[in-house]
């Protein structure tokens, strides 16, 4: 494939295509949709239509990707490398197991709008633009068609409260992170004259940040931080989490989580390289905090969402100690991590999803007892998930957290690493009791867990994680090489450093 | 025989046989029937023991390195391969573990009566994992290995333990994962300080080796990490906490398999990796001293401790802290004599400790309680059981003649020259030894016959039989004519002094005891 002259309407359309696709798709389902939404037929209509629209973007991008598109000069706009490339992978994986996974999910609730779709879709989109952005305008851009759409998605369970609470604190704190990061660009665009991240950069140069690109700086490390939902800016996710439906909530911990990793990757490493003095120490910082406070605030969790939620904050905090490197192997153990972390999270939620019955509270763990003897294959699914999430060796997460604590010791860092560690040791402490509740303790009741049934759908994508976990667990050499490939492919700027 | 084992090709498959064939063993029990279960894993147990008995006549005594060697790439980026090998520190704890494996599943036959497939099902993973670590001369495989066996131990104790299961079990996987997680970063760093020196990234052991000296100043770091790993694993006092929980909760098998092998494991981290990678550190006249008064204190505070358990089963448990003491005072004090004492402890303790379990689970199917005061006078009706049990327990008490004597008293021997006041402490406890353990048989099975649950409990039956016969066979072939085992162990040993020897700091009570000093 010839390199893609961006500044043409066809190279940037081209370039563009995967999103494009996916845009005009959802205006596709959004209208067939306006005719039919009234059973469950219809809703399901809806989901299998919009799945066939990320299988059909995902096609674009595989053709992309494969055929190794890449820009004709300096990147404009959006980036045109194997990174944006993997994330935009990653997030499609993300967005067509959610879909699988609502399907039943729905109809058992009574979410019975397909809308819900449409919006999956369109977030999707403003993931993908947010992780392949190359410019600060479509950065905001991207980070605003996803929140947008997420924040209707989290409060989409009309008929309960702790949803609708979950979307209107979603929508403050996001309001108010989308505003830091607004300031950040305006500032950083009054420091240097530039939106696009190479030519900041370039801007910059190796000298020291003026007061006023510090500040930009700091403001869009705050942005992404809400995103990311890494403490002291984690405050909204629990609440938000376990309000929102639970196929949501996987989107939420996967999709956007690999969107704003990706974006604040790009953005330290393109346009800040020089100014790793500064956040280096920020980042380092906030992966401490967002460590210890995610794992030790879970501990004390009943509900097994909230639990998950600030688990998922815990990982926020490991993928950290990878973006902190600022190096190549950092940004691959970085997309790597998040692969590790998506397939592993969609997964237990999936399980989550197909064990809440109809308007029921959030599930507890000690809901869980006895899941074992009455619906083995679902719990040694999820068992497999949470020692995977717990890093332990055979799994997929073991590998990603193995490559985290390698990116952090060739820089010479071990304080962050021992951190990581010890944060894992904590997670053993709530990772543990929903295995143990699982499989040695005995039912509560007679008829316990016979609710809990899988759609074909979800059983094939539960099934589908549940064997990547084990067999990249085993055998990542696959996956390890793409991730380090895309890594190398980040921009000139990353050239300097190792 | 070795004629016949080369012609088979019998060094190039063995170790991939006995890792792969329990695990393939595990997958077939769990999509068969449950009431194969059993016999499937008998087979498979039976088939290992069978092919490891070779490695018996196929191992050359006279080579001091690794033998049955394999290697080959597995995660090349990151200079991570499937390396394999067996020397004369491992080979015994490897044969110990596939003969064990035969009478673990016997002596479980009836006692699990649920959840079968997944019952043995684990065994079988436990064993691959166990062997995995031994043979494992890569540190990623090893790290992995290594934390693959707390699943299926865990949930062994979770699922099918006693009463107090659930707080036992993950009191022990919170234990020994806390103590691997730093070992992780250690291994990971070596790597990198290493490869950053050297150009090459690998996890080969003896890359790292070879290159030990670039360490450096993170010496004393990775030291640290790699031994909080393996003495939680001991365990070494004050970090045995664990143990007498899971021992005491545990189905029987579950408690055989921690005392054979699980705890050799930290014995055998420190003898491989932890003092052969940083010498310097580990054996400087503080680390020595520490190690040397913490093993000190595990054996006579096991010994203490165990006297007063009212429970026979942390009875044993508490005594396996005392012996994995001894074991400790060998490794540091450094000479051959003390080093072979250690691997020797190391396996008198897996047969003694191991039948002392199988009979205790044996006691405790009969009267379902464990509780000392519960029994007495039992030998008069079931003058089987007690005997075993009184061999048993002599032999762990290391009585000349059997298997436990020959451990510690080279143990005594080797490490007097270098910490004379330890050793004689240490000597001094082997009459606590023997008070908690006869104190015990006095109690159980020899006071007057009270109760009329204890006038019914009947003998060994045939099975029984079985499972304890091997066992005192070895303790008393053991105690009698140890040579084959010593002449196999040797050459590692010496192996091992000579890694370490430059770093031996002489006492002022004696000169270093070199290799060439041993008779």
């Amino acid at each position: 494939m010839s390199p893609f002259d961006l500044m043409s309407p066809m190279g940037a359309t081209m370039a563009l295509l995967p999103e494009l696709v996916l845009t005009g798709w959802s205006l596709l389902v959004l209208l067939v949709v306006a005719w039919r939404h009234e059973t469950e037929q219809d809703s399901h209509l809806a989901g299998w239509l919009s799945f066939l629209g990320v299988l059909l973007a995902g096609a674009t991008l595989g053709m992309l990707w494969l055929g190794g598109a890449a820009p004709l000069g300096p990147t404009h706009m959006i980036a045109l490398d194997a990174y944006r490339f993997g994330a935009a992978a990653l997030i499609l994986l993300s967005t067509a197991a959610t879909i699988l996974l609502s399907l039943r999910y729905l109809d058992r609730q009574r979410l019975l709008a397909p809308e819900y779709y449409v919006l999956i879709l369109l977030a999707a989109v403003g993931m993908m633009l947010l992780a392949g952005a190359a410019d600060m305008i479509v950065l905001f851009l991207g980070l605003e068609v996803m929140s947008i759409s997420v924040y209707v998605l989290a409060g989409f369970d009309r008929f309960r409260r702790s949803s609708a609470e979950a979307a209107l604190k979603y929508f403050l704190i996001g309001a108010f992170a989308s505003a830091f990061l607004l300031y950040g660009i305006a500032l950083i665009f009054g420091a240097t004259g530039q939106t696009n991240f190479t030519l900041i950069g370039q801007h910059l140069g190796s000298a020291r940040l003026s007061l006023m690109a510090g500040l930009g700086l700091a403001f869009i490390l705050i942005g992404l931080g809400f995103k990311v939902s890494a403490v002291p800016f984690h405050m909204w996710a629990p609440d938000v989490y376990d309000g929102a439906p639970t196929p949501v909530t996987g989107f939420m911990a996967t999709g956007v989580k690999v969107a704003a990793f990706s974006a604040l990757v790009r953005v330290l490493l393109e346009a800040f390289p020089a100014a790793a003095y500064l956040w280096q120490p920020v980042i380092a910082f906030l992966a401490i905090a967002t460590i210890v406070v995610g794992n030790v605030v879970a501990l004390t969790q009943q509900s097994l969402k909230r639990m998950l939620a600030y688990s998922s904050i815990a990982h926020a905090g490991y993928t950290l100690v990878a973006v902190w490197a600022g190096t190549t192997l950092g940004a691959g153990a970085v997309l790597f991590y998040l692969v590790t972390y998506t397939v592993t999270t969609l997964a237990s939620f999936g399980i989550l999803a197909s064990t809440e019955h109809v308007g029921s509270r959030t599930i507890l763990v000690d809901d869980l007892e006895g899941l074992f003897t009455v619906r083995p294959g679902a719990a040694l699914a999820m068992a497999i998930c949470l020692l995977s999430l717990l890093g332990f060796p055979g799994t997929f997460g073991f590998i990603g957290k193995w490559y985290l604590i390698s990116a952090a010791v060739a820089q010479g860092q071990y304080i962050l690493p021992v951190v990581l560690v010890l944060g894992s040791l904590v997670s053993a402490g709530y990772y543990l009791p929903v295995i143990m509740a699982m499989t040695m303790k005995a039912s509560r009741t007679q008829d316990a867990h016979r609710q809990v049934t899988f759609s074909v759908a979800a059983r094939a994508t539960v099934a589908v994680a549940v064997a990547i976990i084990l067999v990249f667990g085993v055998w990542p050499t696959g996956p390890l090489a793409v991730a380090l490939d895309s890594a190398k492919s980040l921009g000139a700027a990353t050239s300097g450093r190792r | 025989m070795t004629a016949f084992l080369a012609s088979i090709g019998y060094d190039r498959w063995i170790l991939h046989v006995l890792l792969a064939t329990p695990l393939i063993g595990m997958v077939v029990v769990i999509v068969s029937p449950p009431a194969w279960a059993r016999v499937l894993a008998l087979i498979v147990a039976l088939f290992e023991l069978v092919v490891s008995l070779g490695l018996w006549w196929a191992f050359d005594p006279s080579v001091p390195g690794m033998q049955f060697v394999t290697k080959v790439d597995w995660l090349p980026m990151w200079g991570v391969s499937y390396y394999v090998g067996l020397d004369g520190l491992t080979i015994f704890m490897v044969l110990l573990s596939t003969c064990m494996m035969p009478l673990l599943v016997w002596g479980s036959w009836h006692q699990i009566d649920f959840k079968r497939r997944g019952f043995y099902a684990l065994l079988l993973a436990l064993k691959t994992g166990m062997l995995g670590v031994f043979l494992a001369m890569d540190l990623f495989l090893f790290y992995c290995f290594w934390e693959l066996l707390l699943i299926p131990m865990y949930f062994l104790i979770g699922i099918w333990g006693s009463s107090n299961k659930l707080y036992a079990s993950e009191k022990f996987f919170i234990y020994t994962f806390s103590g691997s997680l730093l070992m992780l970063v250690a291994i990971i760093s070596m790597v990198w300080i290493v490869g950053g020196a050297t150009g090459t990234y690998s996890f080969s052991y003896d890359h790292l080796l070879a290159h030990r000296d670039l360490l450096g100043s993170a010496a004393p770091w990775l030291f640290t990490a790699f031994a909080l790993a393996f003495a939680v694993k001991v365990p070494v006092f004050p970090f045995h906490t664990w143990l007498p929980d899971a021992h005491g909760e545990a189905p029987t098998a579950g408690s055989v398999d921690l005392a054979v092998i699980l705890l050799k494991m930290g014995t055998y981290g420190f003898l491989r990796f932890a003092i052969p990678f940083f010498p310097a550190f580990a054996l400087s006249r503080t680390v020595s001293a520490l190690v040397v008064a913490l093993a000190v204190t595990g054996i006579i505070y096991g010994a203490l401790v165990s006297m007063v358990q009212p429970d026979l089963k942390r009875v044993v448990a508490y005594s396996s802290v005392s012996h994995l003491g001894f074991v400790m005072l060998g490794i540091w004090a450094g000479t051959v004599q003390s080093v072979q004492g250690s691997i020797m402890v190391m396996i008198a303790h897996g047969i003694s400790t191991g039948a002392l379990f199988f009979l205790v689970g044996m006691l405790y199917e009969r009267r379902h309680t464990r509780l000392i005061a519960d029994f007495g006078g039992l030998a008069k009706v079931a003058p089987l059981l007690a005997t075993a049990f009184t061999i048993t327990a002599f032999s762990s008490i290391g009585l000349p003649g059997l298997n436990g004597f020959i451990g510690e008293f080279l143990v005594l021997l080797g490490s007097f020259g270098r910490f004379p006041g330890a050793t004689i402490v240490a000597t001094s406890v082997v009459v606590f030894a023997a008070a908690y353990l006869l104190w015990a048989v006095q109690r159980v099975f020899f006071n007057p016959l009270v109760g009329p649950e204890n006038e019914k409990v009947r003998d060994l039956n045939f099975r029984e039989i079985a499972v304890i016969a091997p066992l005192i066979v070895a303790m008393v072939w053991m105690g009698l004519y140890p040579q084959p085992i010593l002449r196999r162990t040797e050459a590692a040993a010496v192996r091992y002094v000579e890694t370490v020897r430059p770093h031996v700091q002489p006492t002022a009570a004696a000169p270093v005891v070199t290799a060439e000093a041993h008779p």
